[in-house]
């Protein structure tokens, strides 16, 4: 791979001359904050009194550089609540470390991450909201999936399944009524913008405060769109009847990376070898969804600065619609892949093989053509330029603080992919770049996007040649994978792939059974969501539309 | 009487004779009536014949053409399903808004909300009084036609107004503040464009502004190019059409509708036949643009061979499809842009223009 080694500034404490993670100098760092060592597949993990969260973490991210919380998991244990960080670094994704803080089944009282790392503000509302811990200094502690009358926590073993519960949203019975949220005599207007809206890409609901026309304030409400996904894997077997549920997370057209997140997972959790070709195959599919999601994502954020069904959203549903034929020729299906297997995928290229490729190559010859009328239209448009430079700039330290990843963080200059930093399948052994651009604005989110579709189709290029040339004999498409898979008890594995829209996480612990016990979802949409006011506050109510088109959210992902 | 020789005749006519035969004396004189009776018989039914016209075109071009072009651009089919060409697909669309439920939202302020879309059709409508659309199709010819084509035109502001504040939604008030704040940043440069036409023609009468433009600019062999003030002055008439497409409120001046910002502007609440008039007044605006941009620009009904009616709504007709060519093709700018756009650079532009014009045909007159 051409690309060069992210190298960790030298004063970091933790870091092996390797350049993996020194546990025990961490330990040390920590001193007494550590009470108890636990072994994770993915990384170790230091168990952590709950009323000395901050000081742990404060203590890894400045002085030890995980600044990059990646996931907050809460679980319930027989005899406790349990809530564990993942930290690891932008600048060098394989060093990981855990840090797990457990709870008092009587009083599940933790302190509150939220000072270290801003992005554990909606990570902790949700352990709240489905497990029921409580976040000692949580600014905001509220619901944020389920309704705020919802009664009980549906993740605890206490929860009556069972039980209909009818949600009426009473906040809103009437909404003319007088409206004096930011005050009395204030001159501001408060605005409801979703949950049905021509912009908000799905059911979003932006609680906006209105200056005139700025924005003075906007807080996301979420949840409209949550289906349970944990919980329903939780009742899925490993080996078949979790895989299709991915799929439905990101579902413009991203399905198989998340597939690949599962399978990642999964692999690492069971201990099971995928063969080199069926690597390949994932390579490639995961990269023609990858192009199929930018496109839409381009597209869809063009609808938003151009105000109609205009020529540039057909443009991007119709090359599209391309990569959507290959896909079905390839799983048999448009839009809910479930082409992965755990141990390679489901089958073979479709025969004749000759013209899939063909097909695949046409594809990527015309590609080039079609991204310049893209960057005619819209890259070289001035109008657009005058939309979108320096309208929702995100700063790289707030993004990193927010845990925001893929293209938004790429916008902002942070270097960061995880198909590089942590590499997985073929990919470290393609020849591609990862893309930034420093404009940290609604511009450069865009335009990364439409760089990282040509990346791409080099990526899918190399698979193309190394398939064709592929000994028919040494075709294995799937490995040797038991037919009930039962991890051992208490293994638990945090991992993560690029996703359309960023670090798509799993985490999953086993517990002897052919189910996971906890399974866990880190949806890059849903950190990369958490940034909008600190883009859109201050600024004209087009560029916060502007700025939820250029984040490219998809609410399938954010509320799972 | 109507005129039935080709367009150039016609022009020719109104250029040498000075009064124009207006439809209204026509329509009196086929009836045999004189005086204020003759010309409120003739007036309404040259009225009612006028506005029937405008309303299919309204409805050819609004349910069947404007998907066609909008298709066109963006690569799509569109309409094919219901007749041939799918132009059937006109009687459905107008059976099915017009059977729609009218949802009255709570707390609508009435009668200003049912007011609001009337008042806007009728801007538009009032308008075309004073158009010559050729071939003696002209329902008066007042001295003041242009202002009153400008005043009339400017009374949609009123009904955006209305229905933004009437509505009792948010992004009604929205769109309709948009709306005012749009309209008066754009009808100043509009009028002062249009001002320099004026100067060149010496008139405010729309049969005197079409007749100017008769002459002769240069002969090119057999080829003569006549004297429409779009060639005269390129300057003015490009800017006439920018401030224009803001009149309209067509992309990239689409705001107070804004789709995906504030959902549909002043239309949010309306629905059945209240929206179809306010769809109505939005096409007979883009139309009524048309048809002062064919007027004061491009030299009215005339042009060769056929006969100059056709070549009016040929020009009213490019017209709107340059709106369509915007709308699918650029994007749209933010309101603060919008409002900068309007005062600092267009006012500035057509003051200019209309200084520089008046310093020169002064200098040639």
């Amino acid at each position: 791979m051409s690309l060069e080694e992210p190298t960790p500034p030298e004063t970091e404490v933790g870091v092996t001359e390797a350049g993996g993670v020194d546990y025990d100098a961490l330990a040390e760092l920590l001193g007494e904050h550590v009470i108890d060592r636990e072994e994770h597949v993915n990384a170790e993990a230091f168990v952590v009194r709950p009323d000395e969260v901050q000081d742990a973490l404060f203590a890894l991210r400045d002085e030890a550089g995980f600044d990059h919380c990646s996931c907050v998991t809460a679980q319930e244990y027989g005899d406790r609540y349990e809530t564990i960080y993942h930290l690891t670094k932008y600048d060098d994704r394989t060093q990981e470390v855990g840090v797990v803080v457990p709870t008092s089944k009587e009083d599940p009282v933790s302190q509150t991450a939220e000072p270290v790392y801003r992005t554990a503000d909606w990570h902790e509302r949700e352990a709240y909201d489905l497990v029921g811990i409580e976040y000692e200094g949580h600014p905001d502690l509220r619901r944020i999936l389920l309704p705020e009358t919802w009664q009980g926590h549906p993740l605890r073993s206490d929860y009556n399944q069972e039980k209909p519960q009818v949600v009426t949203l009473r906040e809103h019975a009437n909404p003319l009524q007088e409206d004096h949220r930011a005050g009395e005599d204030s001159d501001t207007m408060f605005l409801n913008i979703g949950p049905h809206h021509p912009a908000t890409h799905g059911v979003l609901h932006l609680k906006t405060t209105l200056d005139g026309e700025q924005v003075a304030d906007v807080e996301s409400d979420i949840g409209y769109l949550h289906r349970c996904e944990e919980q329903m894997c939780q009742q899925g077997t490993y080996r078949h009847q979790i895989m299709p549920y991915p799929d439905r997370w990101d579902y413009i057209s991203a399905g198989i990376l998340n597939e690949w997140a599962y399978a990642r997972a999964a692999e690492d959790l069971a201990d099971l070898e995928v063969p080199e070709y069926a690597q390949v195959i994932r390579t490639m599919s995961a990269e023609l969804c990858r192009i199929a999601s930018h496109m839409l994502a381009v597209a869809t954020f063009a609808l938003d600065i151009y105000g109609d069904f205009t020529a540039l959203f057909m443009y991007g549903v119709r090359d599209r619609e391309v990569v959507q034929n290959l896909l079905e020729d390839l799983t048999g299906q448009r839009l809910m892949f479930n082409y992965l297997r755990l141990g390679g995928v489901a089958w073979d290229l479709p025969e004749p093989r000759e013209e899939f490729f063909e097909k695949t190559r046409d594809f990527l010859d015309e590609l080039p053509e079609r991204l310049e009328e893209y960057h005619d239209m819209i890259t070289s448009n001035e109008i657009l330029q005058m939309r979108t430079v320096n309208t929702g700039v995100l700063e790289p330290e707030v993004a990193k603080s927010y845990g925001a990843t893929g293209p938004v963080a790429r916008g902002s200059g942070i270097d960061y992919d995880v198909r590089r930093d942590d590499p997985y399948g073929y990919y470290d052994q393609l020849d591609w770049d990862v893309i930034t651009e420093d404009g940290c604005d609604n511009y450069s989110r865009v335009l990364v996007r439409l760089q990282e579709v040509e990346e791409s189709a080099k990526i899918i290029e190399q698979c193309i040649d190394l398939l064709e040339d592929w000994p028919e004999e040494e075709r294995e498409i799937q490995s040797n994978v038991p037919r009930t898979l039962k991890p051992e008890n208490d293994t638990e594995v945090y991992r993560s792939v690029e996703g359309a829209k960023g670090e798509l996480g799993i985490y999953m612990r086993a517990d002897g059974t052919d189910k996971p016990a906890r399974f866990k979802i880190r949806s890059p949409c849903f950190s990369n969501l958490q940034t909008l006011p600190e883009m859109s506050e201050g600024e004209y109510v087009p560029d916060l539309i502007a700025a939820l088109g250029s984040l490219d959210i998809v609410l399938g992902e954010v509320d799972r | 009487m109507l005129q039935s020789g080709n367009a150039t005749n016609a022009t020719n006519a109104t250029a040498a004779g000075g009064e124009v035969t207006t439809l209204t004396e026509t329509i009196a004189g086929l009836l045999g009536l004189s005086g204020p009776a003759g010309d409120f018989v003739g007036g309404v039914i040259g009225g009612a014949l006028i506005i029937t016209f405008l309303l299919t075109l309204v409805a050819v071009s609004g349910i069947w053409g404007k998907r066609k072009i909008t298709a066109a651009f963006t690569d799509r089919v569109a309409v094919n399903r219901i007749g041939p060409f799918g132009l059937l697909i006109i009687v459905a669309d107008a059976v099915r808004l017009l059977s729609k439920e009218l949802i009255v939202p709570e707390g609508v302020d009435r009668p200003a909300w049912d007011i609001a879309p009337i008042i806007m059709v009728f801007s538009a409508v009032a308008g075309f009084a004073v158009i010559p659309m050729g071939n003696g199709i002209h329902l008066a010819d007042p001295e003041a036609g242009l202002v009153y084509v400008f005043a009339t035109a400017s009374i949609a502001s009123v009904g955006l107004v209305m229905a933004g504040y009437s509505s009792n939604n948010k992004y009604a008030l929205l769109g309709g503040l948009r709306a005012v704040a749009q309209n008066l940043a754009y009808e100043i440069p509009l009028i002062l464009t249009a001002a320099s036409v004026v100067i060149f023609a010496g008139s405010l009468r729309m049969s005197e502004i079409v007749a100017a433009q008769a002459a002769p600019l240069i002969s090119l062999g057999p080829v003569t190019i006549p004297a429409w003030y779009a060639f005269v002055n390129p300057f003015a008439f490009i800017l006439f059409m920018a401030a224009n497409l803001a009149e309209v409120g067509r992309n990239p001046f689409d705001i107070p509708e804004a789709p995906t910002e504030i959902v549909a502007g002043w239309q949010t609440e309306y629905s059945s036949v209240y929206f179809v008039l306010g769809y109505l007044a939005e096409f007979l605006h883009i139309f009524l643009g048309g048809a002062i941009i064919a007027t004061i620009f491009l030299g009215g009904p005339a042009g060769p061979v056929l006969p100059g009616f056709l070549w009016f709504v040929a020009k009213m007709l490019a017209v709107f499809l340059f709106t369509q060519w915007m709308r699918s093709a650029i994007p749209r700018v933010r309101i603060d842009q919008l409002i900068e756009i309007g005062w600092k650079g267009m006012l500035v532009l057509s003051f200019a223009n209309l200084i520089l014009t008046a310093v020169i045909v002064g200098v040639i007159a």
